[in-house]
This record gives structure tokens, C-alpha cells and sequence, in this order.
């Protein structure tokens, strides 16, 4: 993760967390960010499954998952209607 | 109250404190308001206005360089699964699509970056314990 060695910690958090679009996250963007971040939990989890270790992460990591997906489906039930084709 | 924004400050009077007018860039430009509170959220502070509008540390005029951001570590799994607990329950009670301060995508914002940070550094350390 580190990509200079003058980069302070807050800096180096700051770059990864702007690169990955979740500092300032739009209103139209947050089911996308969501999508993003299942992902790497989802990544983590096969991870602690495969090696068969870490019981509490992988409750903690199968919980944050499961409050990501109800998110995600309150935020698509709740996103703006997009204005009718006047076709 | 303060009778005006103050728009430099230092790191000795950070934060303002409330009842002080701040300017700040809200979802729909540059504004001043009244500030009610500061609360840290996962990773940074946030500052609540009188109106009931949530915006973060790094929107408020003024704000020192480099910001003071949490690590992840530092949030416990109490804080951590109260804040799972609070946004599903605003997002069962509603939320306002349109209204980018309400305090629901506030919370939701830092709690992405949160978890992000939380797993994303742990597939790191296994990809440098691997090499």
C-alpha cells in the first residue's frame, strides 16, 4: 500500500481511501461504493475460510457483509427515479 | 455566538466550538451555518449544524493540515457494531435520496471507508506475509 516513504500515515490513508472513491462519496455513487467494499470483505472472508482460522473475524467479517447487503438494497430501493422517456 | 466565521484558525483553536458560526462547502456549495457539535464518527469528525445537517472535518473552512484521522484499530467492536445497529435502523425509518448532509449517508460514508481500511490492510498483510 505504501508508495512513498515521506508519505505520512494520515496522508497514506487519505490517498487510499480518496482512490477508492470513499472520501467524498456522492449520493448517486453509494450503491457502486458499497458493491466496492462487499468485495473486499468478501475477498477477506474466502481468505479466513480457506485457511480455516480466525472464527471471531470471520463472524465479524460475515456480519459486516450482511449489514452491507441490507444497506445496499435500502439504498437501490431508496435511489431517485430517473425522469420518464418522453419517447 | 461569534458575529462572523472565523476563517483562519490554528490547531490551538480547533475545533470551534458550539454555538460558532463555520463556513464550510455543503453538497450544494459554499455556506456558513451555526455549528451544534462535534462527534467523532469511525475515521473522522464531523461537525453537526443547528439545522441538523452532518458535514465532515475536511469540508470546514479553516480545517488544519494534515487532518487528525482515527485508525481503524482504534474502533472497537462495540463502536463498531453499535454503528451497523444505527444505519440499518435509519435506513429501515427512511432516508432522504436527495438530501446528501442528512446525517444517514454521513455515517454511511465513514462507515465504507471504515471497512474498507479494516479489510483492505488485512488482505495487505497477508499478501506481504505470503511474500
Amino acid at each position: 500500500m505504501s508508495r512513498s516513504d515521506d508519505e505520512t500515515e494520515e496522508q497514506q490513508v487519505w490517498r487510499v481511501l480518496s482512490e477508492a472513491g470513499l472520501v467524498e462519496i456522492r449520493l448517486d455513487e453509494f450503491a457502486e461504493r458499497i458493491a466496492d467494499v462487499k468485495r473486499i470483505v468478501i475477498v477477506r472472508l474466502r481468505e479466513l475460510l480457506d485457511f480455516d482460522t480466525g472464527i471471531e473475524e470471520r463472524e465479524s467479517a460475515a456480519y459486516s457483509l450482511g449489514t452491507l447487503k441490507r444497506l445496499e438494497l435500502k439504498v437501490l430501493a431508496n435511489a431517485p427515479k430517473p425522469p420518464p422517456d418522453p419517447s | 455566538m461569534q458575529s462572523r466565521a472565523k476563517q483562519l484558525r490554528s490547531e490551538a483553536n480547533w475545533p470551534p466550538e458550539k454555538g460558532e458560526d463555520i463556513s464550510f462547502t455543503s453538497s450544494t456549495g459554499p455556506e456558513t451555518a451555526i455549528l451544534k457539535k462535534v462527534r467523532w464518527g469511525l475515521v473522522w469528525r464531523d461537525f453537526i449544524l443547528e439545522d441538523g445537517r452532518v458535514i465532515p472535518e475536511h469540508r470546514i473552512s479553516g480545517c488544519p493540515q494534515p487532518q487528525v484521522w482515527r485508525k481503524f484499530d482504534e474502533v472497537s467492536d462495540n463502536e463498531r457494531e453499535e454503528c451497523e445497529e444505527r444505519l440499518l435502523s435509519m435506513a429501515g425509518s427512511g432516508m432522504d435520496p436527495r438530501t446528501r448532509d442528512q446525517s444517514f449517508w454521513a455515517e454511511l460514508n465513514q462507515y465504507l471507508a471504515y471497512t474498507y481500511l479494516r479489510f483492505k490492510r488485512a488482505e495487505c498483510k497477508v499478501q506481504d506475509t505470503e511474500r
